[in-house]
């Protein structure tokens, strides 16, 4: 007892130092997470630092300004970020661990779209809103899932706009060489469907590894195409343009948006991509106010230039905070997800309005490599610029 | 077409360079030590790296980072025969196991000192061009299969003309007798396994700029190393040679009736086809006692 006594004054003394130190945190703005899904390391780790690029940049961006405010009361983001490793298993674990551990109101991301599709139904059983940046699938918006949405388009609205643009051109026939998985086989025969006027050349598909594709060149030459596609990302893409252009092929070579970034030009040199096509969800340097501003922000920041995913990924958080904001809610995932499916956004990469499926329409690009390392603008019509606004 | 055939035959040769200097060393090897070293696809990827890091970190000349990478992997195979293969000598099973134990081993030292990712190897000569009517080859394309020829006959003129070549012609054909007339079968042997190694180096180090230098850059050259070695007659040098250039050729000239998917399954099946017909190979000769 006597020791009791002795120790009261103490133990009241830490319960003064311990309110005194909330109280100032009672006052301040409120945290909210959210949850993010991301490659940081794995094969996709390098488009995964562009993605949360978008994220950090959205985040710094409304923390800055005081925070936002929902329902009258003043908040600021604080990013939940978990690493999937392009894998569906470690995906599905992290979307577990949000809805249940973390509690968030809204989860954002993801690269592969095999993650994607593995781990948007766990989001739907807790009510949670999944908000895409970056996974092109298709079929990932075809589910009937209420709560998937997706900022960026799709291979079916890319190609689309990329067969829109080549059927103007006239080009037959046109050849396909494309990676031996879905996104590969899915694309040619997406595309091919939209091309109907173009003759047949050649189709070849390469595996995982493979990097030697002088066979497919062969092929090629031999079908007298004038155009060659290149269903690919940026590494074999990078190989497969020297071989072509080193083989003498004279056509047109066309790309996916993998292929139009300073990055990929540090791979091959100008002389090289020069004359190349490739459909693009983002034009870091056109001559449009708000894809200036974000490009020079970015710029600023990370001293590289600005990326499409990081863009689609910075409209998919201010996205996700437009929608709590009309909620007003930070936590009830129903009503975020209803609002989202009202929500009319004016995005970095274009207006930002989601369909019945959630599927959001932005603006798709054709650009083309300039002599000079830098690129133009062929399609849309209306956005149509030169050299360096690419 | 025959423009296509005519490309094709090509860069079948070309490949199929790649595979003959890969089937040259393990035909070497299986020769003076009767193992087969499934270890020497990464020996192959080994020299690739060690080529891309001293023309990068030392030098900037192509030969002389291809030389160094050469001495390197000799020298690494030169302790993979004192360490590995000669306390096994006499138990094929276990070196069969330790070799494929070492592919594990090396490949994951590789990702461990220079990453998981793809490394380019900018060399000038892939960048100069040759024009053959329509067609064009970059220097270095053609380069490699006037390489590897040289190599051959070098290689060749070695086996039979000089003392060292004989005896390792001789310890290839009886180890026993070899011994018996005074041949140091044991320094055969260790030096058959690093001039083996350094060839595996030459391949890396020769489609290194050509393609991309990553992990697993060995892999199809073993594999179709070991298909060559198998179609020439287990054993024979002018049989790796031939074995490896005929499914070079064959793979790349059959994509132009099939699709390139088949070029794996179309080269084995010639594979397969030969042995019906010649089980010992095309070069090998019927031992008896062996079956």
């Amino acid at each position: 007892m006597k020791h009791a006594m002795k120790s009261l004054p103490s133990l009241l003394a830490a319960a003064l130092l311990a309110l005194g130190a909330l109280a100032p945190v009672a006052h301040a703005q409120n945290k909210v997470q959210i949850g993010i899904v991301t490659a940081l390391t794995g094969p996709m780790a390098a488009p995964g630092v562009f993605q949360m690029n978008g994220f950090k940049l959205a985040a710094e961006e409304l923390n800055a300004g005081g925070g936002f405010a929902v329902a009258g009361r003043k908040y600021s983001i604080e990013l939940k970020v978990y690493d999937t490793r392009a894998n569906p298993s470690e995906g599905a674990t992290a979307m577990q661990r949000l809805a249940t551990v973390d509690k968030v109101p809204v989860v954002l991301g993801e690269l592969s779209s095999g993650v994607a599709a593995a781990i948007a139904p766990i989001a739907q059983d807790y009510a949670l809103p999944f908000i895409l940046t970056v996974p092109t699938g298709p079929n990932l918006t075809e589910q009937n899932n209420p709560y998937l949405f997706r900022v960026n388009a799709n291979n079916h609205q890319l190609n689309v706009a990329l067969a829109d643009f080549l059927t103007k051109q006239g080009w037959s026939p046109i050849s396909f060489i494309a990676w031996n998985n879905d996104a590969g086989r899915g694309g040619v025969s997406g595309i091919k469907e939209l091309l109907p006027a173009a003759k047949d050349g050649y189709v070849g598909y390469f595996n995982l590894g493979e990097v030697d594709f002088s066979s497919h060149i062969a092929n090629v030459r031999n079908s007298k195409s004038q155009a060659v596609m290149l269903f690919m990302d940026e590494e074999p893409g990078s190989l497969a343009i020297k071989q072509i252009r080193d083989a003498g092929l004279k056509l047109n070579l066309v790309g996916t948006l993998a292929m139009g970034s300073d990055r990929f030009l540090k791979r091959l040199d100008a002389q090289k991509l020069d004359g190349m096509l490739q459909y693009n969800a983002f034009p870091p340097n056109a001559d449009v106010p708000r894809i200036k501003k974000f490009s020079q922000t970015y710029k600023a920041k990370f001293g590289e230039e600005a990326h499409g995913f990081s863009a689609q990924s910075y409209d998919g958080l201010m996205v996700a905070v437009a929608a709590m904001q009309a909620a007003g809610t930070v936590s009830d995932g129903k009503a975020i997800r209803d609002a989202l499916a009202k929500l009319n956004h004016a995005g970095v990469i274009g207006n930002i309005k989601f369909d019945a499926k959630g599927q959001a329409s932005p603006q798709v690009y054709v650009t083309q490599w300039c002599a000079n390392g830098s690129r133009r603008i062929l399609y849309p019509d209306n956005a149509k610029a030169g050299c360096g606004a690419g | 077409m025959t423009e296509a055939l005519l490309e094709q035959v090509i860069n079948g040769l070309m490949m199929g360079s790649v595979y003959v200097l890969v089937a040259l060393g393990l035909v070497l090897i299986y020769g003076v030590m009767h193992v087969v070293n499934f270890a020497h696809g990464v020996l192959f990827t080994l020299g690739g790296y060690l080529g891309h890091f001293f023309f990068t970190q030392w030098w900037d000349n192509y030969w002389v980072a291809t030389l160094l990478s050469m001495l390197s992997v000799g020298l690494v195979g030169y302790a993979l025969e004192r360490g590995v293969f000669r306390p096994l000598n006499g138990n094929l099973r276990n070196q069969v196991i330790a070799s494929l134990g070492l592919i594990l081993a090396l490949e994951n030292a590789v990702i461990a000192l220079w990453g998981p990712n793809a490394l380019q190897w900018k060399v000038a000569s892939t960048e100069q061009l040759v024009s053959l009517g329509e067609l064009r080859f970059s220097v270095h394309h053609l380069g490699i299969i006037v390489l590897t020829m040289a190599m051959i006959t070098a290689l060749g003129l070695f086996l039979k003309h000089t003392r060292f070549g004989t005896a390792i012609r001789a310890t290839s054909q009886n180890q026993e007798a070899a011994l018996v007339v005074g041949i140091p079968v044991q320094r055969v042997q260790w030096s058959t396994f690093a001039l083996g190694s350094a060839l595996a180096a030459l391949g890396g180090c020769l489609v290194g700029p050509l393609f991309l230098v990553f992990p697993q850059m060995g892999d199809v050259p073993l594999v179709k190393g070991l298909a060559g070695i198998l179609l020439g007659g287990m054993g024979s040098v002018p049989g790796a040679v031939v074995g490896g250039l005929i499914l070079g050729v064959t793979e790349s000239v059959s994509t132009l009736f099939l699709p390139t998917d088949y070029k794996d399954a179309i080269a084995f099946m010639v594979m397969v086809g030969i042995l019906l017909f010649r089980p010992q190979g095309l070069w090998g000769q019927r031992v008896r006692g062996e079956e």
